[in-house]
């Protein structure tokens, strides 16, 4: 992994350097590669984490921080998933189990994780993660840390949340040595803060009619920046995007690839290895993914001198948290705001969340107009990946959407 | 001036070739085969020759189905969601929902009377609920796809099948066989579960079907036994057009014909 991430930042410094090879999606994944690169290189003390930990916070604490699904993402994304996806099955998984999940379970067996000085797994977004965390704590011998994001936004829940965060940070601090120094924290938050205020003008700008950001610029932004949050690089990365967006718009519109006829919100997870079908969307039928689900900042700027009140709402505003009419409350508000066509829910193999409440989202986006096209993906295997079908369903989709009247007109 | 539509799917490669007015002047099915360009040169050439036509009598040709493609020569490829849509409607004007059961794929559409698609879904990564799946079937009987059919005239229908996979419904048929089921019964029993797998796809997408006239095309459409089990499955009557397999070429043809005399101009652009 360390020498994939070592390859992968050398040839991007190289693309980035070279005339007009500077855009902002190589700026994300130079960074993210880094990031990879600080996880494996043994030199960084790493925490694995689940999808909503506190990475700001970590980060205050000196941790190079990640959840675990990013290294699924990862081997998918490089085009070596199925030797750590076999393992995984070998050692007894299921295959209709989520396989972010199940990569990092071959990952870890095959002894490409490095063993973190911290396991601090959520509640959130899924119940397999915690699994998953609980697999690698017993496999590493690390104590695992839980925390148990409540469902809703009340005084009380909050109080339970940040309860929770106050002994995870003593309970880091008995396993590690390592303190949070509260000045660190409130600079890093303010740091954070200020990304995220970075990262809504990005949202803002995609949200132009036609969009300035190709179908797969914000691919897994929302998701992923979090784990640069309180870092200066979260704040650069999001500028490098705004700038480039407002650019395109000044100079008269569009993402510079395609001319835009349909616009589309994509729910959840993306398809994390090689697919040419979101490209062919784009490129032969104009239908332009404007927003992913993840890409939506739920929570308000957190208070620098009383952090842990703001990171705990933060949590638990995950649009996955919680009763599932907040979620599509969300994805309404979403699909209003970038004044989508229709939206694609992959409904990636195995995931609760994804497919167990497909039907209610295709629901409650139909009652503002915006239908939803329900796909059977596995986003990180692609060896089961039916491509012709898969092509058949998109085009169908494209076509039914430009025979309606658009939502908003 | 003609217009042509070619569906190619996995199991035919149909051909619908149309006038001026839209009407059909000739039609050709053939088998697909292992080479699909082969077979749609083949269903070209039986079509064009029926109608007594040549190439330069075509003003504008549009493919469907999965091998949509690899026609050559085509003004454009339309899925064959819309397609089938289309087709029906010129044949069966009231129809507002369409149940497909093809070679590899069975869909339902909803659309409404100009054929602008509503909503849709399809089979996922299965063969269960396809022609394939009955195909397979008359293998384990040996019989006929033909005489698989009308086998079940006459079963009192108490048969299960409890496999929906193709390959374990295969053995399963087999042992039944061999454990001295009658034909009629293990017929009946697969052609409620084809109707049974079809049927949770149409209610997905039309929970309440009491204002939506429904026909059936493609090949499983000429099954007598698995119509009459989807009526009694969705509890609706459902309208056959005479040639069920050739619905989406006409489609087809339909969409060249619109297209290229100006019509059915797709929406303005968002911006
Ligand atoms: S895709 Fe679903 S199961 Fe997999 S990590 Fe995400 S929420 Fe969990």
């Amino acid at each position: 992994m360390l020498q994939q991430f070592e390859r992968t930042i050398d040839a991007l410094e190289a693309k980035l350097a070279a005339p007009q090879g500077n855009t902002p999606r190589r700026r994300y994944a130079l960074e993210f590669a880094r990031l990879g690169k600080r996880l494996y290189d043994g030199r960084h003390p790493v925490a694995w984490c689940g999808v909503v930990a506190p990475f700001d916070l970590l980060n205050a604490m000196g941790f190079t921080s990640c959840f675990v699904e990013f290294v699924g993402a990862s081997l998918a994304s490089s085009g070596v998933v199925d030797t750590f996806l076999d393992r995984a099955e070998q050692d007894g998984l299921v295959p209709d189990m989520c396989a972010y999940h199940r990569a990092v379970a071959g990952a870890a067996a095959l002894g490409m994780m490095p063993v973190p000085q911290v396991l601090v797994a959520t509640s959130c977004p899924c119940f397999a993660g915690q699994a998953t965390m609980e697999n690698l704590a017993r496999l590493m011998e690390r104590e695992l840390i839980f925390l148990h994001v409540p469902l809703e936004q009340t005084p009380e829940a909050v109080r339970y949340l940040v309860d929770q965060l106050e002994s995870m940070i003593t309970q880091i601090t008995a396993l590690t040595g390592r303190r949070l120094d509260p000045d660190k924290l409130a600079r890093t938050i303010e740091r954070s803060n200020r990304a995220v205020a970075v990262i809504e003008e990005v949202f803002e700008l995609a949200a132009h009619i036609p969009s300035p950001s190709a179908s797969r610029e914000l691919k897994d932004f929302g998701i992923a920046m979090p784990l640069l949050f309180g870092r200066p690089e979260a704040i650069e990365l999001a500028q490098v995007f705004r700038d480039a967006f407002a650019g395109r718009i000044r100079s008269g519109g569009g993402n510079g690839v395609t001319k835009e006829r349909v616009r589309l919100l994509w729910i959840q997870n993306r398809i994390q290895f090689r697919e040419p079908l979101v490209k062919m969307l784009e490129q032969e039928l104009g239908a332009v993914v404007v927003v992913d689900e993840l890409n939506h900042v739920t929570w308000d700027p957190i208070d620098p001198q009383n952090p842990l009140e703001g990171i705990a709402r933060r949590m638990i505003s995950n649009p996955f948290n919680g009763p599932i009419e907040s979620r599509i409350s969300k994805l309404q508000a979403l699909a209003r705001r970038y004044r989508v066509d229709g939206a694609i829910n992959p409904c990636n193999w195995g995931c609760r969340q994804g497919a167990g409440a497909r039907g209610l989202m295709q629901t409650g986006l139909a009652e503002i107009g915006v239908p939803v096209l329900n796909l059977e993906v596995d986003c990180v295997d692609p060896r089961s990946f039916a491509e012709g079908q898969l092509r058949t369903r998109l085009e169908a989709f494209v076509e039914m959407l430009e025979a309606k009247s658009s939502p908003w007109s | 001036m003609y217009f042509l539509g070619i569906d190619i799917g996995s199991l035919s490669c149909d051909t619908v070739i149309i006038d001026q007015t839209s009407g059909i002047v000739a039609s050709a099915v053939v088998p697909t085969g292992a080479r699909n360009v082969k077979a749609i040169e083949r269903s070209k050439a039986d079509a064009m020759s029926l109608a007594g036509l040549i190439d330069e009598d075509i003003a504008a040709l549009v493919s469907t189905g999965y091998g949509r493609r690899r026609v050559a020569g085509r003004s454009a490829a339309v899925t064959e969601i819309s397609c089938h849509a289309r087709g029906i409607l010129h044949l069966l004007p009231e129809t507002r929902l369409l149940i497909d059961i093809g070679g590899q794929d069975s869909k339902a559409i909803v659309f409404d009377g100009e054929g602008n698609v509503a909503n849709f879904s399809m089979n996922d990564k299965c063969a269960a609920g396809t022609g394939r799946f009955l195909e397979a079937m008359a293998r384990a009987l040996e019989v006929d796809i033909i005489e698989l059919a009308q086998l079940d005239r006459g079963a009192r229908g108490e048969l299960t099948l409890s496999s929906m996979c193709t390959v374990f419904a295969e053995s399963e048929v087999v042992s039944l066989i061999a454990d001295g089921a009658e034909v009629k019964e293990i017929v009946a029993g697969l052609n409620r579960s084809v109707a049974n797998r079809v049927q949770s796809m149409v209610k997905r997408i039309a929970p309440d079907l009491s204002c939506l006239p429904v026909a059936m095309s493609g090949g499983v459409a000429y099954n007598e036994g698995v119509v009459r089990s989807l009526q009694t499955q969705l509890d609706v009557e459902i309208a056959i057009p005479e040639k069920p397999d050739i619905v989406g070429a006409l489609g087809a043809a339909l969409v060249a014909r619109e297209r290229a005399l100006g019509q059915g101009e797709k929406r303005r652009p968002t911006e």
